[in-house]
């Protein structure tokens, strides 16, 4: 009997190796698998047994029963595999049905990233209304009556004390007007200038402010925290220079250029051929200005600066008309 | 403002390129915007002298000249009219760049190339005047003076072979519009000092306070007056030397007297007047403020009206000058000028702008003295003009410069700490070092103190007033570059970081949604302004009409915005804006902020297909109940439960079948669908629909603490019903009779289907709703469902004279 078993086993798999089509695997499940098959014919077998062996060839013949069936599965299986049937054809070609796609607008985007990396040293938010009064927009920030310095900003005026703000700067009086040093707040919002409307010039625009007053807040640390975010928000290899300028609000003050990202510093259109771009202005803030919000100057100093998002974003994304940003032609927001 | 190189170089030595100075100037802070070379703008372009002129064998328009350029003879053909032989001309070379070409309608420059015209090589060309840019004609050739050098550049038969320099003088420095300014600014960085020439006069016995008086009554705006008198002069043009100076700072030469006072501030920074001496009545100068409403006629013709703030310099009975703005035309210089009186007085910087606004006008003097002009420099430049007008036109000086200088201030001095410059500046100079730098800019130290100095500055620097004046000086004068970029600065973790705004998560979710960000202008012209009714902002000074008024709302410009996108093929739209609108408060004056409503809005904007055909899907026309769905789950992610939208009628011109929306019973705001005639505006035809709302509302409203509640255990069940109700009774009465009568365990009702047809007869509709039966606490059985299912279809019947449709 056990001899019969062998054999059998080893017939099976022989054959069952020699399969190569659907039809073959069924002939054999018929010789050896089925209810009349030779397996079903050996267990019939059994019977005949004598009973102190039947535990151990019944053992055998179920081990064969399991081995060949399995063996048969991973047969049939692999068949199927390398044939796979015909199955109703899906045109995967068709195009996947689109939904759709809603984008943040340039300006927003340069601003959140602006935020996001100063947030990252510890800068909070804070705004200003955009009708502002004389005193905020120029008088707290050491512009005096009758300065030249007020030509600086064209101002639309609303009454003989109340105009469009011409800058985000007085947010940094409102803010410093509400807390005690150290102040450490960026402050981005809508400004008006009252110029011709061109393409690099607008009526309107945004600016992101920042001012950080505290104890030993020095020019040095001025540079520093800029030449950061420059390198963040230009690329980490950007070259930077800080050229002296003039703000009434701030002193020392300095323009900050960097190399033109478009032709490292060869000179281009981007750069009027002369290599680098006026990126923003900054100072420390100027005694007169804490004088008017009631801070010790002796006891305090700080930097602020400013940067026009519009001129910023041009310069990021190659834009040469800045009247792009507000047709609000969804051709040109989907590209961002 | 520009300045000359070589007029520079009459007060300071230097050895530096353009490029260089430019460059060393600008990290100054005295920005050089561009220079512009006016040799190498006539290269390659010579006199020339026509040799010959014969007929061009192949055109009858053409001739063939033979011309001189010193270094060889060229042939050239020209269809100039006017050339003839003997004639002294403008060559251009081949290579040289034309500045402007008059075959261009834009009169491009070109470069000039050797050219077969007509079967003749030409080998050069003979310029016009519009050609060199020297001049408007175009029709002939330029004739240049017989005495010029043959194979003398053009640059230098002109004079222009200067380097003439755009600088953008800021707000602070007066000085620096002079070339003796910026010479002493040059300091800073070359290593020589800058002075003015020695002025040498021969006066003559009569002294000059005995044939003039000069009076000065109001001396809080009339700081000084200077004068000198000059007898026996002959108005007439300057030699060119002078004239070719002017030009090159784009001043125009007028005669000799006006010409050399125009030089000595350009030279100096000291604005200067000449009137002619004989047309003064009295021979008398006062100082005095102007009647108000007196007229007056400025030297450019203009008739004037003046206040009693603006102040006026007259003679015996009249006025004759705006002080500090422009002089009149009743004393001007004329060609029978024989005598004159130089005005070189210093006015208070406020008083002259105030007076430069009133009336309009901007001039090089009023620009310089709202500025602030060195006190101390009116007699050098009397003294000055006196000595160029005596070697031009052989003038007499009148003995003695009258000055009449009421409050001499003075010396100036400020105490520099060490310390709080390096704590400043982050640095840590020493003394020596600071004072150092500070000399090369003539801020001299008087007395050294414990850890400081006192310094005295300049009379010209008026900007330096305090020590933060000088720290900038230090700074400026040893380099910004050479500070350190440090970053110390600490991150205080005890503060509570800024939790995400709700602008921020607005614009997150909008995109998400699949919205476009829009951003709109907030001036714009006034019927949009006053669209909304309401009172709205207007503008005192507008640039434009298009740009008056604030916006009162969102509308306007996100129309505009359909419009440009229709214009482009683009009408599918689904955008959003966030931004400030702005009104008048009633009862409040324009004089103070409360007078003003300044307020955050939300706009949403759905046009043409809310969905697009695709295969498999049907495309579709966005409709109100689109938006609707928006601002529902818009408000629920806020997760304000307590909002809901009722009818709105107070939208006016703006919007139909509108909704207001109410959060926790606040107004919030609208939507609905732009009206036909507003539509029409803009040029719009699809329907429009647009929502605004408040985001402080939102904001005041939302949720932002979140809580978590246990989820269900036990199995929802579902049940659809369907009522036919008469077609004009509200789907939400329906509504709220199915919740009213399910009770606590009814936890959804959504409207799935909404049927009107012959199946179920004129003036009915049917809705047909999905109901969800949630319990807490057990499985609900299905006769327990039955039963609630019962309940409520008896109570919608009898509540909504419904009749219950079998599904």
């Amino acid at each position: 009997m056990n001899e019969k078993i062998d054999k059998a086993r080893q017939q099976f798999l022989e054959e069952l190796g020699r399969a190569t089509n659907e039809a073959e695997l069924e002939q054999l499940r018929i010789t050896f698998l089925s209810r009349s098959g030779l397996i079903a014919r050996l267990f019939e077998e059994l019977r005949g047994v004598p009973p102190e062996e039947k535990p151990v060839v019944g053992k055998l013949l179920n081990a064969l029963k399991n081995e060949s069936q399995q063996a048969f599965d991973t047969k049939k299986e692999s068949l199927e595999a390398t044939v796979r049937p015909p199955v109703p054809a899906v045109d995967l070609t068709l195009p996947g049905r689109v939904r759709p796609l809603g984008t943040k607008h340039p300006i927003t985007q340069t601003i959140d990233e602006i935020r996001r990396i100063f947030a990252g040293m510890g800068f909070a938010v804070a705004t200003g209304p955009e009708i502002e009064t004389d005193y905020y927009n120029f008088e707290a920030l050491n512009f005096p009556p009758d300065h030249p310095a007020r030509d600086m900003q064209d101002t639309f005026f609303i009454s003989r004390n109340i105009l469009l703000r011409t800058h985000t700067s007085p947010v940094q009086i409102r803010t410093m007007e509400k807390q005690q040093p150290p102040v450490r707040e960026i402050m981005p919002g809508r400004v008006y200038r009252n110029e011709a409307v061109s393409a690099r010039s607008l009526v309107g625009f945004h600016q992101i402010e920042g001012l950080y007053v505290d104890a030993g807040v020095s020019f040095s640390d001025l540079k520093g925290t800029l030449v950061a975010f420059a390198r963040q928000f230009y690329g980490r290899d950007v070259k930077y220079k800080f050229r002296p300028t003039f703000f009434p609000f701030t002193e020392p003050s300095a323009d900050m250029y960097i190399s033109c990202f478009l032709c490292k510093g060869k000179g281009c259109r981007m750069c009027k051929s002369v290599g680098w771009l006026e990126v923003l202005g900054s100072g420390m803030v100027h005694p007169h200005v804490f004088k008017s919000v009631g801070y010790d100057s002796e006891k305090y100093t700080g930097f602020a600066f400013g940067m026009g998002i519009e001129r910023i974003a041009s310069l990021r994304y190659g834009i040469d008309d800045i009247r792009l940003f507000y047709e609000n032609d969804v051709r040109f927001l989907r590209q961002f | 403002m520009k300045i000359s190189h070589r007029w520079l170089k009459d007060y300071i030595r230097f050895r530096l390129s353009p490029a260089e100075l430019s460059d060393k100037l600008s990290m100054l802070g005295l920005e050089v915007g561009s220079y512009e070379d006016m040799a190498a703008k006539y290269d390659k372009i010579l006199v020339g002298k026509v040799l010959t002129k014969t007929k061009h064998p192949n055109a009858d328009r053409l001739v063939l000249c033979t011309v001189d350029t010193g270094k060889e003879i060229l042939e050239i053909v020209c269809g100039a009219p006017n050339v003839a032989a003997g004639q002294k001309v403008a060559v251009a070379l081949v290579g040289a760049r034309i500045p402007r070409n008059q075959h261009d309608p834009d009169g491009k420059p070109f470069v000039l190339e050797r050219a077969m015209i007509r079967g003749i090589e030409s080998n050069g060309m003979i310029c016009s005047a519009y050609e060199l840019g020297l001049g408007e004609d175009a029709d002939g050739i330029l004739v240049l003076d017989d005495k010029a050098r043959t194979g003398t550049s053009l640059a230098r038969y002109l004079g222009a072979t200067d380097i003439v320099y755009e600088m953008e003088v800021t707000a602070n420095r007066g000085d620096w519009m002079s070339h003796i300014g910026v010479a002493r600014e040059m300091q800073g960085f070359a290593r020589a000092e800058a002075s003015l020439p020695r002025v040498k006069i021969r006066e003559s016995k009569t002294e000059a306070r005995r044939v003039a008086t000069i009076k000065i009554l109001d001396s809080r705006k009339c700081l000084r007056y200077s004068s000198r008198i000059l007898r026996n002069i002959t108005v007439g043009p300057s030699p060119k030397w002078l004239q070719d100076r002017l030009s090159a700072v784009d001043i125009r030469p007028v005669n000799n007297v006006v010409d050399v006072t125009n030089y000595v501030m350009m030279e100096t920074g000291q604005p200067l007047h000449a009137f002619d001496f004989d047309l003064l009545s009295g021979h008398a100068i006062v100082v005095r403020c102007a009647e108000e409403g007196e007229g007056f006629t400025t030297l450019d013709g203009k008739a004037r009206t003046l206040n009693s703030e603006i102040l006026m310099i007259c003679d015996g009975s009249r006025p004759v000058a705006i002080a500090g703005v422009m002089g009149g035309a009743n004393s001007e210089i004329s060609n029978k000028t024989t005598s004159v009186l130089i005005e070189s007085a210093n006015f208070d910087p406020g008083s002259v702008r105030r007076a430069a606004k009133i009336i309009g006008l901007s001039t090089d003097a009023s620009q310089r003295f709202e500025r602030g002009v060195d006190i101390e420099m009116t007699a050098y430049a009397a003294n000055r003009v006196a000595q160029l007008l005596q070697s031009l036109s052989g003038a007499e000086v009148l003995k003695g410069v009258i000055d009449v200088y009421p409050k001499k201030p003075g010396r100036r001095t400020i105490k520099l700490r060490i310390d709080r410059a390096n704590r400043i500046l982050g640095t840590s100079l020493t003394l020596d070092h600071m004072v150092a730098l500070l000399k090369r800019l003539r801020i001299k130290p008087v007395l050294r103190t414990r850890g400081g100095v006192v310094l005295e500055v300049p009379s010209s620097r008026k900007d330096l007033v305090e020590e933060i004046d000088v720290i900038e000086e230090v700074a400026r004068i040893y380099g910004y570059d050479k500070i350190a970029a440090k970053t110390n600065a600490t991150v205080d973790f005890s503060k509570p970081r800024q939790v995400e705004s709700l602008q921020d998560e607005l614009r997150d979710y909008l995109v998400g949604a699949g919205f476009s960000e829009m951003l709109t202008l907030s001036l714009q012209d006034s019927l949009s302004g006053n669209l909304m009714g309401g009172k709205a902002v207007e503008v005192l000074n507008p640039v434009s009409a298009e740009a008056s008024v604030l916006r009162a709302s969102l509308i306007p410009g996100a129309l505009q915005s359909v419009k440009h996108n229709r214009s482009h093929g683009e009408k599918n739209l689904r955008c959003f804006e966030l931004g400030n609108v702005f009104s008048l408060r009633e009862g409040f004056s324009k004089s103070t902020l409360e007078g003003f409503d300044e307020e955050e809005r939300i706009l949403l904007l759905l046009a043409g297909e809310i969905s697009r055909p695709q295969y498999g899907i049907q495309g579709r026309k966005a409709d109100i109940f689109d938006l609707k769905g928006e601002i529902a789950a818009l408000l629920s992610k806020f997760h304000l439960d307590k909002y809901r939208f009722i009818s709105y009628d107070n939208a006016g011109a703006l919007i139909e079948t509108a909704l207001a929306v109410e959060i926790n019973g606040t107004y919030t705001g609208f939507l609905g669908k732009i009206t036909r005639s507003l539509a029409i505006r803009f040029g719009i035809e699809d329907d429009v629909f647009i929502s605004e709302l408040k985001t402080k509302v939102i904001d005041q409203n939302r949720v932002v603490e979140k809580k978590y509640r246990a989820l269900p255990r036990f199995p929802r069940v579902t049940r659809d019903l369907s009522f036919v109700v008469d077609a004009s009774l509200p789907q939400e009465r329906v509504e709220e009779a199915i919740k009213k009568s399910g009770g606590s365990l009814l936890s959804g009702v959504t409207l799935f289907d909404l049927y009107v047809g012959d199946r179920i007869g004129p003036g009915k509709k049917s809705l047909a709703f999905t109901l969800e039966l949630q319990p807490m606490d057990r499985t609900l059985t299905d006769s327990e469902a039955d039963e609630l299912i019962g309940r409520i279809v008896v109570h919608v019947q009898a509540e909504c004279h419904a009749k219950l449709r079998s599904l």
